[in-house]
């Protein structure tokens, strides 16, 4: 027994490293919080262990004390400042927790001064919705479960949800922040450090609450602006004749109930925007990598991949959804 | 007290016996053609369970219907005076359905959602009639839209 816990305590470690954890902060809020983290522990860890010393302290009397035989009255006034000082303590650790969730909080709320972009982020059963301002023509654009963030720069992440409430979490670049319908909720991001970083919905929000994750890009400014651009283009033509008939049965068939994708008849709003599906790096909120074989497994049998997920099956012959994957796996 | 308390277990007994009717089956095979007459079998699964109507109230809005069939419609457009222009019958639905602008690029199951919902609109207050309209408006419309974050 003793060993099985130890070992699923170890199990329980592991789940700090890797690239989804508050503990290797690489952003500005993600530091503030991280240190307050620190303080935290610092403050409670000193009680602790003074608690402890005094249990020991006092076991360790008793214990010699009856092995000198009857017992001798308690030092009251001992007692009365030993507890004096105890709650002076107490005031003081007390004080030193509050100015620090004060400050921390301040400096979150500080960063909104730099902020040089607004994304809007909402959250849906179960994928992310995320749109950008075009910087040339200041259109919506939009795009799925892959937020890109320019590196040192402070943006503000707008959040709505369409459904039911969920909430944001990030652990690497700033704290979670629930996803109210009805109710517009926002935060700063600052990221310090460039690369890829997973974020994950925070708040159960029904049967794929596990799959409705989302890749987080920090990059370079310079790159940054290229992605968006990128973006804000139609959707690529299709290069190949096999490509061509995936665009028409796309564009003009069942997906466009749903799917977008810019350029193109396809207009449907409730599904992700498709125009540049194949630049992302996953597929149904985190759920598989960006592959030909992934997506086409997706549109077969989505009940299979994400049971409960929105997206229905549709009967497409082989050859069909053949030509439909060949199309969207074009969509850079 | 004692009788109070057997009386609230009875209660909470029956409470769940109700779960069963929004009970969410993921596994069963959707249904893939349409519905091949009023009997059909496939029919209870959508049109008794309320995660199934629902599921087609959500569909309802996501494809427009409430632009025409909303709160204010009136004579043939209303749908929930349960009087019906081409048979109200779960197949005669389905199919009016499908005849629609945007019916043939639904799939056949969100079309089954669809029609349980319009079936079980008779039954819905003034009050849930409007907040279907509502929903409807918040949704976003691409390029043009401004409204508020939702």
């Amino acid at each position: 027994m003793r060993r099985v816990l130890a070992l699923a305590a170890l199990l329980l470690l592991g789940g700090c490293a890797g690239w989804q954890t508050p503990l290797d902060p690489a952003g500005e809020q993600a530091r503030h919080i991280y240190s307050f983290l620190e303080l935290i522990l610092w403050v409670c860890g000193f009680f602790y262990l003074l608690v402890l010393a005094f249990l020991g302290w006092g076991l360790w009397r008793a214990r010699r004390r009856s092995a000198e035989g009857p017992e001798i009255a308690p030092a009251d006034r001992g007692l009365d400042r030993a507890l004096i000082v105890w709650s002076a303590l107490i005031v003081v650790g007390l004080t030193v927790l509050t100015l620090g969730a004060f400050f921390v909080d301040r400096a979150l709320a500080n960063a909104q001064a730099r902020e040089t972009l607004t994304v809007r982020v909402t959250g849906q059963q179960w994928w992310w919705r995320i749109r950008y301002r075009d910087p040339a023509t200041g259109r919506w654009i939009e795009t799925a479960n892959e937020l890109h963030l320019p590196l040192g720069k402070t943006t503000r992440i707008e959040l709505g949800s369409a459904d039911v409430i969920h909430s944001l979490w990030i652990p690497n670049l700033a704290g979670k922040t629930d996803v109210i319908p009805g109710h517009p909720n926002a935060f700063d991001v600052t990221p310090r450090a460039p690369g890829w970083y997973r974020g994950q919905c925070a708040e159960f929000c029904g049967a794929q609450h596990a799959h409705m994750a989302l890749w987080v890009k920090v990059e370079p400014p310079a790159a940054f602006a290229r992605w968006l651009a990128g973006q804000a283009r139609s959707a690529a033509s299709p290069a190949d004749p096999e490509q061509a008939r995936g665009m028409k049965l796309v564009t003009q068939g069942p997906c466009a109930a749903c799917h977008t994708l810019r350029g193109t008849p396809a207009d449907g709003r409730p599904g992700p925007d498709l125009t540049h599906l194949a630049s992302r790096r996953s597929l149904a909120a985190g759920t598989l990598p960006m592959t030909r074989g992934a997506l086409q497994g997706w549109i077969a049998r989505p009940q299979a991949v994400k049971p409960g997920t929105l997206m229905p099956a549709v009967s497409l012959s082989p050859t069909d959804l053949d030509a439909v994957a060949a199309y969207l796996a074009a969509l850079q | 007290m004692e009788r109070a308390g057997r009386c609230a277990s009875l209660l909470l007994l029956l409470a769940l016996a109700a779960c069963s009717r929004e009970e969410r089956d993921f596994r069963t095979t959707a249904a893939q053609t349409a519905p091949h007459g009023p009997a059909d079998p496939r029919i209870p699964f959508y049109q008794g369970n309320l995660y199934q109507v629902s599921q087609g109230g959500r569909y309802f809005s996501w494809y427009g219907c409430g632009g025409c069939h909303g709160e204010k419609a009136q004579g043939v457009l209303k749908l929930s005076d349960d009087a019906w222009k081409h048979g109200g019958a779960f197949d005669q639905v389905y199919r009016s359905i499908a005849a629609h602008a945007e019916g043939p690029r639904i799939p056949p199951e969100q079309l089954w959602q669809i029609t349980a919902y319009v079936r079980d609109m008779h039954t819905h207050t003034p009050a849930k009639l409007r907040r279907q309209d509502l929903d409807e408006k918040g949704e976003p419309t691409g390029d043009s839209w401004s409204g508020p974050v939702r």
